[in-house]
């Protein structure tokens, strides 16, 4: 951050103060004695008179120089300022409390207690070298520290709350309750630091929600420069290491959502971005809007519309039957009518067994134990997966495959978004549309039921039925269309992802149970006959658990 | 969820002919969907379903040879869950 001596000098003296009110508080939670409580007590002067000293310069500054960039400096420094003064404040506070109560300060001698207070020292040791610093790492380092004063303090807070219903001592745990939460204040003036000096780094002041998000709001106020505050909440990760994170602006009300910001593999998203504009060419009104996309060495950021509406995860989790009736109506008809508008003149069959080969080994690194051998009991045989697909391969390349139609390509629970105020569906992560076989969307998806690791009876019965429904509405579409494959097809798309998914699921016996519905429909789909072919269908008792 | 949680055990000495007819008898209530235990006290049925896990483990040591052969399957009664499908084709006649 750009120094400004006159005020850098004061700001400097101002933190050796509160380190020195600190240690001497720190002094005091070791050993107990008053003599250190006073020490810390007598620096507050000091700290007030540096404050106010800092306030002036800084008014005086603005007036002498009224450019908005050195607006924003000024006020960064104002801000780090006002925060260690809140922390000096804090500090003072603690000491009052703890000298009425030495029992609650025997209280507080615990490891978790000094950890948080040496965090303490740790971010105020770094406030110098992250002002002077071009870059903002250390000053994210600095608010990263809130992150683990909160937690050593909750850690102790629980012990002290277990204690507190035994119903002893509890003036004594009450009282260092309290002064535990004045230290995790502190820790939240430390973040007001970081966040100061990192606003004066993108010459705007930002306000941060959650420190995962820090390094997607630099990038996110780099795309939107025109926002005054932004403020930025994390949502989630992708399989594919993108961070993703919900921008609001600060000023507005409460939760009002508006972009959603993505960032990662510069690959990955220029596949997204790619992806979401053909869909408003092939099919408008389906996917988000982008806003802006930056691309930054092998990093990129997207900026797109925030969708209002429900995952059909969420939907099933929630167990709310209505709506995720209504809801795969409206799938279904949305379905209908992308197939009916994209169908392509061209066939491209998606090559399911194919697909599974080129997972195999990706799947064994989690679960080596699923890589078996050929297998005879007294003459009766059970093959070795790789065989089996191989023999299924065969049999899928004599399917009849319908013409392709434009997929969305990691049709998953989580990609498609229901909004029940206007019955409308929307797809999210669009990086592997393309044209092909509608199955392929179809089979991930009833397979992405199944994979949710939610065993509430409830929800399985839900998701069985769900994965019902889906098969049940390909069935009524193939027939409208002659396509006569379609079962075989699906037994094996669903073969390919029951397999395939469990690379993603870590519970053992949740992954077998996949892994055996995976084989199952293969072993199924090899054994018909040619006759048996044209009849088959997939039980559905492969959809319970 | 049935009331009661049911368990079952039997242990015996028998030749190759009886282990071969309780083995059919197992085989015959796959089959028919129901396997039936007894004793003095209580008896209940399981009923295999159309799909169940199958582990066969045999082993063979200087002492002995062991053959296990493990079948499992779930079957959720309770009846509190709402079975109607969640999709029917408006478009599509009833069979």
């Amino acid at each position: 951050m750009q120094i400004l001596s006159e005020l850098y000098e004061p700001l400097r003296f101002l933190t050796i103060e509160v380190q020195k009110q600190l240690d001497a508080v720190n002094l005091f939670f070791e050993t107990g004695e008053h003599k250190a409580a006073e020490i810390s007590l007598k620096r507050v002067d000091y700290i007030d008179n540096i404050h106010v000293n800092l306030l002036n310069r800084a008014s005086v500054y603005l007036t002498d120089n009224n450019d908005e960039e050195t607006q924003i400096t000024v006020q960064s420094y104002e801000h780090l300022n006002q925060s260690l003064k809140a922390l000096s404040r804090q500090l003072q506070a603690i000491v009052f409390q703890a000298k009425h109560s030495s029992s609650a300060l025997k209280l507080l001698r615990k490891k978790a207690v000094f950890k948080a207070i040496k965090d303490l020292q740790i971010g105020l040791e770094l406030i110098e070298p992250a002002i002077e610093s071009e870059s903002s790492t250390l000053a994210i380092d600095i608010c990263r520290l809130k992150v683990h004063i909160d937690k050593r303090c909750d850690q102790q807070l629980e012990k002290y709350k277990a204690r507190l219903k035994k119903g002893q001592q509890t003036e004594a745990l009450l009282n260092a309750s309290f002064i535990l939460r004045d230290i995790s204040e502190m820790g939240e003036a430390l973040l007001r630091i970081g966040e100061g000096i990192i606003s004066a780094n993108m010459g705007q002041m930002i306000q941060i929600d959650r420190y995962h998000s820090l390094e997607a709001t630099l990038t996110a106020l780099q795309l939107s420069p025109q926002q005054d505050a932004l403020s930025i909440r994390a949502m989630g990760e992708t399989k594919s290491g993108c961070t993703i994170s919900g921008v609001m602006n600060a000023e507005e009300s409460e939760g009002q959502m508006l972009a959603v910001f993505k960032e990662g593999d510069k690959a990955k998203l220029k596949e997204e971005k790619t992806g979401i504009e053909s869909w408003h060419e092939i099919f408008p009104g389906i996917a988000p809007k982008v806003y802006s996309y930056h691309k930054n060495g092998n990093k990129a950021a997207l900026l797109f519309e925030y969708l209002t509406g429900d995952t059909f995860e969420t939907l099933l989790v929630e167990k709310d039957r209505k709506t995720l009736k209504a809801a795969l109506n409206t799938l279904f008809n949305t379905l209908q009518k992308i197939w009916q508008e994209t169908q392509s003149n061209e066939v491209h069959p998606a090559h399911y067994m194919r697909q599974l080969k080129k997972r195999l080994n990706d799947i064994y690194d989690v679960h080596p134990d699923f890589k078996l051998q050929t297998v005879r009991i007294n003459g009766v045989k059970n093959q070795a997966l790789e065989q089996l697909i191989s023999a299924a391969e065969h049999i899928e390349e004599t399917l009849s495959c319908p013409t392709a139609v434009y997929i969305h390509g990691d049709f998953n629970l989580d990609n498609i978004i229901y909004d029940p105020l206007e019955n409308e569906i929307n797809f999210i992560d669009l990086h592997r549309s393309e044209y092909l076989d509608f199955v392929q969307d179809l089979s991930v998806l009833m397979v992405s039921c199944y994979r949710l690791s939610n065993f509430d009876s409830q929800v399985r019965k839900l998701i069985a039925q769900m994965m019902q429904a889906i098969y049940q509405f390909g069935s009524d579409y193939a027939e409208s269309i002659d396509d006569t494959s379609y079962h075989l097809r699906m037994a094996l798309g669903l073969s390919r992802s029951f397999l395939s998914s469990t690379r993603f699921v870590l519970d053992k016996e949740h992954a077998k149970s996949m892994h055996f519905r995976g084989r199952y429909l293969i072993e199924q789909v090899i054994r018909l006959t040619d006759e048996e072919r044209l009849t088959y269908r997939i039980p559905k008792e492969i959809f319970h658990d | 969820m049935a009331k009661k949680d049911k368990y079952f055990e039997h242990e015996s000495l028998q030749d190759k002919d009886s282990i071969t007819s309780y083995l059919k008898a197992i085989t015959q209530g796959f089959k028919k969907g129901a396997i039936e235990f007894s004793d003095e006290d209580d008896d209940f049925i399981l009923t295999p379903q159309k799909l169940a896990n199958l582990k066969i483990k045999a082993n063979q040591t200087k002492k002995g040879q062991t053959l296990n052969i493990k079948i499992s399957w779930s079957s959720d009664q309770s009846t509190d869950f709402e079975e109607s499908p969640l999709f029917i084709d408006p478009k599509k006649p009833k069979k």
